[in-house]
């Protein structure tokens, strides 16, 4: 029982006492009645490849765990009905990449699938663990921001909806109270003539936290030129939150696609980020990269009507 | 700490087994099981060394608790040895010297045998693809990958 132990020990024998507790509900509904009662002191673990590694690392220690990775008939599932896409939670991103909905328009999803952990890690981390982890190193966030997703959250007193942006309110925290559980991403694919692109840096393609990372769904006017609608998310706007950049998104809104406007909306995004320094790169070298990719995403975006002009 | 009974079925074997909350599934092979091919590396899932196959699927083991396991079908390199396509796939990784310290071979040896199983001709991508949740640190990825391709060919040059 190695698993609280931080120093490093070559004997099987070393027995570490936890005071970790993992209740295994039999079903949703025992969950939620669990959470009622007892959420204030009890984690959710889905597949756990976020929570695990956090926890060795004694960021946190929660004192009981609630395993909902066996609810995958309530939890784990792609709908489309009505042009809206229904993901359970407990939607593995495999899932997302084996899935026949994300090519063409919703291509930036794949993408991002593709640049998610590794395989092994792609086969069992789920959206709902992605983004309730609500830090800056979740790829899914930026993506499923703009394509403004609802987040349909659960209790045993019912559901609510909140909207994605709405629901990471800091650094690790999100807009869930200690009884309820995410349940669902819900969103609708942008209509007519719409292009989705994502772009991820890291010090290497696999198994590596984003430096920046940043999506972009547009959407433009029957002219093909003038932006019907921008939406810009990044892994940081502000410190270490994830968010749309609002600003950028309104500077774009009606304008044309030009090069004199993506130069614009870079100084804009450049305005309207406040990005701290760690490790992993300095606020400023990050703030670059950010334009780079606006610049980048919308080219990607409007290549098909053949760039800016 | 409550031990809890599960059963999880490793190499085509049910075993019940007593675990803590907190065993991971790596605790749960290598300790109780003795399938020793499954390595600990970074126990965070940075390095992929602890790769089975969970349902089927590559997951690190390291990054499970054994209690969510309770009930489903693990392959570790040891369940495998005598299967026609992995016996191939080693041959050309010995033939080719794909395993210098050898710490990374049991992984990258089930993820090579995943990937045989889709692909007899696969691209250098979708090789590189396959292992790259696994790190090596000494042999190079070279001969690992050259050995990965002769061995879903069937490991014949």
């Amino acid at each position: 029982m190695k698993f609280f132990n931080s120093e490093t020990t070559l004997s099987s024998q070393t027995v570490v006492m936890s005071t970790m507790e993992l209740y295994s509900p039999t079903d949703l509904n025992d969950a939620l009645r669990f959470m009622e009662r007892d959420g204030r002191n009890a984690t959710v673990i889905a597949s756990g490849t976020d929570l695990l590694p956090r926890m060795r690392r004694k960021q946190i220690s929660p004192s009981v765990l609630i395993d909902i990775s066996s609810f995958t008939e309530d939890l784990r599932y792609i709908r489309q009905s009505d042009g809206t896409i229904r993901l359970g939670a407990l939607t593995t991103v495999s899932d997302l990449l084996e899935s026949p909905l994300f090519h063409g328009r919703l291509s930036m999803i794949r993408e991002a699938g593709m640049l998610f952990g590794a395989p092994q890690v792609r086969n069992v981390a789920t959206i709902g663990g992605n983004i309730c982890s609500a830090s800056s190193s979740e790829d899914l966030i930026p993506v499923f921001m703009v394509l403004d997703a609802k987040l349909k959250i659960v209790s045993a007193r019912g559901e609510r909806s909140v909207p994605l942006k709405d629901f990471i309110i800091g650094k690790r925290e999100t807009a869930l109270k200690p009884s309820e559980m995410l349940a669902e991403v819900e969103f609708s694919p942008p209509g007519g003539h719409s292009w989705t692109a994502y772009e991820k840096l890291g010090r290497r393609n696999m198994l590596i936290i984003a430096i920046v990372n940043e999506a972009l769904s547009l959407s433009l006017e029957d002219d093909l030129r003038t932006v019907r609608s921008a939406r810009v998310a990044l892994n940081r706007v502000s410190g270490k939150i994830p968010a749309l950049a609002v600003r950028t998104n309104d500077f774009l809104e009606g304008r044309r696609v030009t090069v004199e406007t993506i130069a614009q909306a870079q100084k804009v995004l450049a305005s309207e980020l406040s990005l701290t320094s760690d490790f992993r790169g300095s606020g400023t070298y990050r703030t670059e990269i950010a334009q780079v990719y606006l610049k980048r995403l919308l080219e990607r975006c409007t290549r098909q009507i053949g760039g800016p002009s | 700490m409550n031990k809890r009974g599960i059963t999880i079925s490793v190499n085509g074997t049910e075993h019940p087994l007593q675990v803590d909350g907190s065993d991971r599934l790596i605790d749960v092979l290598r300790d109780q099981l003795s399938l020793k091919s499954v390595k600990e590396g970074c126990s965070t899932g940075d390095c992929g060394i602890c790769a089975v196959l969970v349902d089927g699927k590559l997951a690190n083991s390291c990054l499970m608790l054994a209690a969510q396991c309770d009930g489903r079908r693990v392959t570790t390199l040891e369940g495998l040895l005598e299967d026609p396509t992995m016996k191939q796939m080693q041959g050309r990784f010995i033939a080719n010297n794909a395993a210098q310290c050898g710490f990374c071979t049991p992984a990258m040896l089930i993820a090579s045998w995943d990937l045989a199983r889709h692909s007899t001709d696969p691209s250098n991508e979708e090789i590189k693809l396959a292992i790259s949740g696994i790190l090596c640190r000494c042999t190079g990825y070279y001969q690992i990958i050259d050995s990965v391709r002769e061995g879903c060919k069937g490991g014949m040059r």
